[in-house]
C-alpha cells in the first residue's frame, strides 16, 4: 500500500516534582520520555507502517528534551522529526493548540499520512484537543480513545482498519476507521518493541531533523502560576462518644442527596444547572456584580 | 561489532573511564541500565572535585553544584547530648573550592555528558547481562538488547558495589555483609532561606554534618548535607549489624531527625525521596583483584570507597579509579601495554596510597568500643567538664576521664590502646 503513517508524540517528563510547600512544577529534561499511551501510539505505528510498507514518521512537538525519545523511535526504524517550540511553562499554560496543531500539520510540508496515531492521554494532560485539532487540519477523520487497533484483510489484498473504543459499563465499541484520519490510542494491549544495540548505537549519534513551529503567540498571557489550594472549609469538631464522633466525620449511616439527572438541556442550561449546584453547595453565592466564590 | 573499549556503567567512575579512554582516541561505548545516568544512584551528597582539575579545567564553573560545602561539623550524639566540633572556611566558598553538594541525577548526568564530548557513545536502558569470554579472555559483553553482543579490546566495568560482571568473572568474593554498610537517606524539602537561617550559611554556602552515635549502637554513622532547597538526612550502618540488631534503616532515620540537636534543623521538611544503597567498606585490606586478561574494574565495583572515620568519600575516589582505568585501557589498545599497569597507576595515586595508609580504619572505627561506648563517654565528659557544680569545687579532668570511662564500661588502658591505634592509623 505504501504512504506514511505518522506518530505524533508527546515527551514529557514522566516524574516531573511537585514541591510540596510551594506547589511549584519542576520538569527535568532528562527524564522526558514516552508515556505509556505514546509508546502505544508509536508501537501502533510501527506495526501498521511494517503491515502497509509506509514510511512511518514519529514526530514530537518541543525542545531538546524530547530528541531522546525521539532517538528511540529512530532506532526503532521511523523517520523523526522535532517540530521545536520555544515556549515557557506559563506559556504552554495557555498554549493555542489550534496553532500546535496548524504546525504539526505545516511541518508534514503538504504530505497527506494516511493515518495519525496519537496518545489518548499524557501524563501532564497535555494532549488535550491536540489530535481533534490535527484532524480539522488535514481534514480527516478522529478515532478518539482507542484500547485496540488492528489491520483486517480484505478480498482483493487490500486491509481495512478495525479498531475498538471503551464505553461506559465495561462495553465495546468495534468500528471500521475510514482512511486517512486520527486515532488516539490508551497505552493498553501493546507493548513498545526494543531497539536492536546496533540500532541504538546508530541512533545515538544521529542528527535529529529540526523544522520550527513558528507558533503565534497566545491572546491569553498568564502573569503568575500559584499552586491549587482550596479554600479550607471549616467544619465544627465533632462532640459525643467516639462512636458518634466517627459518624459525624465519616458521614456513615446519615442520609444523602441522591445524584440528580440534569437533562438533555442546552449549554446556557447546563450552566445555570451547574451555577445553582455550586450555590446550592455553599461554593458560590450570588454577589451583587456577579459570582462571588466561597 | 567491535569497540576499543566498554564501560558498564554511566556513573562517576564509568563515564571517568569513557571520557580518558575517549579523548585518547579509542572508539568506546558507554552501557546504562537507566534511562539516563543517575536515575538510579545514591549517595549520600558531597563531592570533591580536586581529582578533576587536570581533567576539567574549571569544572566548578559548570558543575551542577547544589551549594559548596564551607562548613563542616563533626558530631557525637547520644540520647539527649551532642557535642560539635564545626569549622568554617571562606576559601572554601571559592574557587576553585573544595566540595559541593549535588544530586546525582545532576551530576552523572553532566559527566556522561562530558564523555559523549569526547566522542564516546552512550547507550541508555541498556544491560549488560554478562560477559563474552574467549581462550581466557574477556572479548565483549552480552546486553539485554535484541542482537545485544557487543565485542571490544577492554571491557571496564563501573556497574556499581554488586557488579554481576565481576562476580561472572570471580574477581569478586561472595558477598561478605561485614564488608559492606547500608546507607539510607531521605531527602527533605524546606524553602531556601530557611536552610540559610537554621545552618547559618549565605547564597550557596553549604553545611556537611558527619555524626557519630545515633545508631543505636549498629557499627556505623549518620549524616546530614544541605542542597539547595532540600536537605539530606540519613545513617549509614553495617550490614552485619543491622540484621543481627533486627531494627529498620527508616527507624534510624527517623531517630535521627528526631534527636533533640537534629530536630529543630528538620521541623516543617517535607520528605521528597527515600533510599538506601549498599556502601563497599573493606578498605584496602578487602579490595578484589582489579583486572583481569580484557577487563578492569573500578569504582564501587572494585570496592574504592574510602570510609575511614572523618573522611567518607566515595565519589572521588570512583572518578580517580575510573579515569586510571581509562588510561590503562588506552595505553593497551594504543600501546600494548599491559593491563596490570592500571593497579600500579592507582598505588601512584590517591586512590591506593589513601586506602594503603588508612588501611586499618575501617575495623578501628566499626569497632564496639567506638561505636557504642566513646561517644556517651565524650558525651559525659565534656557534660562534666562544662556542668558548674557550685558549691562544690569543679572536678579535675582526669577524674572527670576516669568517671566517664567507668560508668561507660572503658578501661583507660583500652582508651589508651584506641588512641594509639588511632594515632597509628590517621598519622
Amino acid at each position: 500500500m505504501g504512504g506514511l503513517v505518522v506518530a505524533l508524540l508527546r515527551c514529557t517528563d514522566l516524574r516531573a516534582e511537585v514541591d510540596p510547600l510551594s506547589g511549584a512544577i519542576t520538569r527535568e529534561p532528562r527524564t522526558a520520555a514516552l508515556s505509556a499511551s505514546d509508546a502505544a501510539a508509536l508501537e501502533h505505528a510501527l506495526r501498521i507502517g511494517s503491515a502497509w510498507g509506509a514510511r512511518v514518521l514519529a514526530i514530537s512537538l518541543g525542545g531538546p528534551e524530547v530528541e531522546g525519545p525521539l532517538r528511540e523511535a529512530l532506532a526503532l526504524g521511523a523517520e523523526v522529526l522535532r517540530v521545536a517550540t520555544h515556549q515557557s511553562y506559563l506559556e504552554e499554560l495557555v498554549a493555542d493548540e489550534q496553532a500546535l496543531a496548524r504546525a504539526l500539520v505545516t511541518a508534514l510540508a503538504g504530505e497527506l499520512p494516511d493515518l495519525v496515531l496519537c496518545a489518548d492521554r499524557s501524563a501532564d494532560r497535555g494532549t488535550g484537543a491536540l489530535p481533534a485539532f490535527v484532524a480539522h487540519e488535514l481534514g480527516v477523520a478522529q478515532a478518539p480513545g482507542l484500547v485496540s487497533l488492528e489491520l483486517a484483510s480484505l478480498d482483493g489484498g487490500e486491509t481495512e482498519l478495525l479498531a475498538e473504543r471503551r464505553l461506559d459499563y465495561g462495553r465495546r465499541e468495534r468500528m471500521r476507521v475510514p482512511l486517512p484520519a486520527v486515532c488516539s490510542v490508551e497505552g493498553a494491549g501493546v507493548r513498545l518493541r526494543r531497539a536492536s544495540l546496533p540500532a541504538s548505537l546508530a541512533a545515538s549519534g544521529a542528527t535529529i531533523p529540526v523544522v520550527d513551529a513558528a507558533l503565534v503567540p497566545s491572546a491569553v498571557r498568564v502573569v503568575q502560576a500559584r499552586p491549587a489550594r482550596p479554600r479550607p472549609r471549616h467544619l465544627p469538631a465533632p462532640t459525643g462518644t467516639s462512636r458518634e464522633r466517627l459518624l459525624a466525620l465519616t458521614g456513615a449511616l446519615l442520609s444523602h442527596e441522591p445524584p440528580v439527572v440534569v437533562g438533555p438541556v442546552d449549554a446556557p442550561e447546563a450552566a445555570d444547572a451547574l451555577l445553582e449546584f455550586l450555590v446550592h453547595h455553599g461554593y458560590l453565592s450570588r454577589a451583587p456584580s456577579g459570582w462571588a466564590v466561597t | 561489532m567491535t569497540y576499543d573499549v566498554i564501560v558498564v556503567g554511566a556513573g562517576p567512575a564509568g563515564s571517568s573511564a569513557a571520557l580518558m579512554a575517549a579523548r585518547a582516541g579509542l572508539s568506546v561505548v558507554l552501557l546504562e541500565r537507566g534511562p539516563y545516568p543517575g536515575s538510579k544512584n545514591v549517595y549520600g551528597g558531597v563531592v570533591y572535585g580536586r581529582v578533576l582539575d587536570d581533567v576539567l579545567p574549571g569544572w566548578w564553573e559548570e558543575v551542577p553544584v547544589q551549594r559548596w560545602v564551607t562548613r563542616r561539623s563533626t558530631m557525637v550524639l547520644t540520647g539527649t547530648q551532642a557535642l560539635t566540633v564545626d569549622f568554617r572556611s571562606g576559601a572554601w566558598g571559592q574557587a576553585p573550592y573544595n566540595g559541593c553538594t549535588t544530586l546525582r541525577s545532576d551530576f552523572d548526568g553532566w559527566l556522561a555528558g562530558k564523555a559523549v564530548e569526547a566522542g564516546a557513545q552512550l547507550v541508555t536502558s541498556t544491560v549488560a547481562t554478562g560477559l563474552i569470554r574467549e581462550a581466557g579472555r574477556v572479548v565483549g559483553v552480552r546486553t539485554d538488547r535484541p542482537d545485544g553482543d557487543l565485542r571490544a579490546t577492554v571491557v571496564i566495568a563501573a556497574d556499581g558495589v554488586n557488579s554481576l560482571l565481576a562476580k561472572e568473572l570471580g574477581l569478586l568474593p561472595k558477598t561478605d555483609p561485614k564488608h559492606l554498610t547500608l546507607g539510607v537517606k531521605e531527602v527533605l524539602s524546606l524553602p531556601k532561606d530557611v536552610i540559610d537561617e537554621r545552618f547559618g550559611v549565605r547564597g550557596e554556602e553549604g553545611v556537611d554534618v558527619e555524626i557519630l552515635g545515633c545508631t543505636r549502637g549498629i557499627a556505623g554513622g549518620g549524616f546530614v548535607y544541605t542542597n539547595r532547597d532540600t536537605l539530606s538526612v540519613g545513617v549509614v550502618v553495617s550490614v552485619d549489624g543491622l540484621a543481627k540488631s533486627e531494627v529498620r534503616p527508616e527507624q534510624l532515620v527517623a531517630d535521627l531527625k528526631a534527636h533533640p540537636a537534629i530536630a529543630p534543623w528538620v521541623q516543617g521538611a517535607e520528605v521528597k525521596e527515600y533510599s538506601a544503597h549498599l556502601i563497599p567498606e573493606g578498605g584496602y585490606d578487602h579490595l578484589p583483584q582489579l583486572h583481569a586478561p580484557g577487563f578492569l574494574l573500578t569504582g564501587d565495583a572494585a570496592g574504592l570507597c574510602l570510609a575511614a572515620g572523618i573522611w567518607l568519600e566515595g565519589v572521588n575516589f570512583a572518578i580517580g579509579s575510573g579515569l586510571a582505568a581509562g588510561r590503562a585501557a588506552a595505553a593497551h589498545v594504543l600501546g600494548g601495554a599491559e593491563l596490570s599497569s592500571y593497579r600500579k597507576d592507582l598505588e601512584s595515586s590517591f586512590v591506593l596510597q589513601d586506602h594503603k595508609r588508612l588501611r586499618k580504619a575501617p575495623a578501628l572505627v566499626l569497632s564496639d568500643r567506638v561505636q557504642q561506648r566513646y561517644p556517651q563517654l565524650i558525651a559525659d565528659l565534656v557534660e562534666g567538664l562544662f556542668t558548674v557544680t557550685n558549691p562544690t569545687a569543679k572536678p579535675g579532668a582526669i577524674s572527670l576521664l576516669r568517671g566517664a570511662a567507668k560508668r561507660n564500661g572503658v578501661k583507660l588502658r583500652h582508651l589508651a590502646a584506641d588512641g594509639l591505634a588511632g594515632g597509628r592509623t590517621f598519622r
